[in-house]
């Protein structure tokens, strides 16, 4: 399992610490927390605030993620919004424009719970 | 220096101006001269910010802040209607307007003649077209969420019935 970490804000630092502190760990286990490219990953992180902006990018970025792949939703604003859910400018969840495997919860979320969310995907099929 | 004695300063070429708090208030038709004034009478080189106010029924106030360096600071304003709601550019006098006047025009729908490059800075162009920051645009999300709690009375004479922020009180 490979992962690309889409770092739209302040969550993309928890993901930062997750590589830091575990990614040796879950090397061992088969799983790099980071990867040069997108085409090289299965799994995209989506780790911070969506903008509508910005939305489009996302969604070009999860194009080239390597099949079979998963999204993770990390954090409260890449799942709902979260602080900014009435805001003219925030798109209200990653979900609408890719589909998301994997919500976790948090503002921010530790760094442990990303590698949970990850060790999850294992076993798990998709196309 | 005082916005007083700035104004002054500024009144010797352009015509109109007055000092409303902190402010040195110009008509639109002279938006560009005071800020070319205020370069050359005032040593205000540096362009600090611009933005705008919806101030209800007075339309939008296009406001700027300029600073001489170890001088004074200045604000100038402008009253721009909402129904004809353009001034003209500063970024012939000051290129770093460019910027802050695309952020103005998407958040307030004011348009910035002669601007060189007139697109969107910060929203989609469906945020754009909205123009958020317009007192009378309600945001979309507050409108359609349900509210938990009570709803204050609406019969007392110095309370505005409750409404969720964003939301303007209906006539």
């Amino acid at each position: 399992v490979k992962v690309d970490d889409a770092a739209l804000a302040c969550c993309a630092v928890e993901h930062a610490a997750a590589v830091a502190v575990f990614g040796d760990e879950a090397a061992r286990d088969g799983i790099a927390l980071g990867v040069e490219r997108p085409e090289d990953a299965n799994v995209l992180v989506v780790s911070g605030t969506v903008t509508d902006k910005l939305a489009p990018d996302v969604r070009a970025l999860w194009e080239r993620i390597a099949h079979p792949r998963w999204v993770v939703s990390f954090g409260a604003c890449a799942n709902s919004g979260g602080p900014y859910w009435d805001s003219y400018a925030v798109t209200k969840g990653v979900e609408r424009i890719i589909p998301v495997d994997v919500y976790v919860p948090g503002c921010p979320p530790r760094p442990e719970a990303l590698v949970d969310a990850v060790r999850g995907l294992i076993g798990r099929s998709r196309a | 220096m005082t916005a007083v004695a700035a104004s002054e300063v500024l009144g010797s070429r352009v015509a109109g101006l007055f000092v409303r708090e902190e402010a040195i208030v110009v008509p639109r038709a002279a938006w560009v001269a005071a800020a070319v004034a205020a370069r050359e009478l005032l040593a205000a080189r540096c362009f600090d910010f611009l933005t705008a106010v919806d101030a209800a029924a007075e339309g939008f106030l296009v406001v700027t802040g300029l600073v001489a360096p170890g001088g004074p600071r200045l604000l100038l304003e402008t009253a721009v209607p909402v129904d004809d709601a353009w001034v003209d550019t500063l970024t012939g006098v000051f290129r770093g307007a460019a910027w802050h006047e695309r952020e103005t025009a998407e958040m307030f729908g004011i348009d910035f003649r002669g601007h060189p490059d007139p697109r969107p800075l910060l929203l989609s162009d469906d945020g754009a077209r909205a123009h958020p920051l317009r007192k009378d645009v309600a945001l979309a999300e507050r409108v359609e969420t349900v509210w938990p709690g009570s709803v204050e009375p609406t019969g007392a004479a110095t309370r505005r019935p409750q409404v969720p922020y964003g939301v303007p009180p209906s006539p």
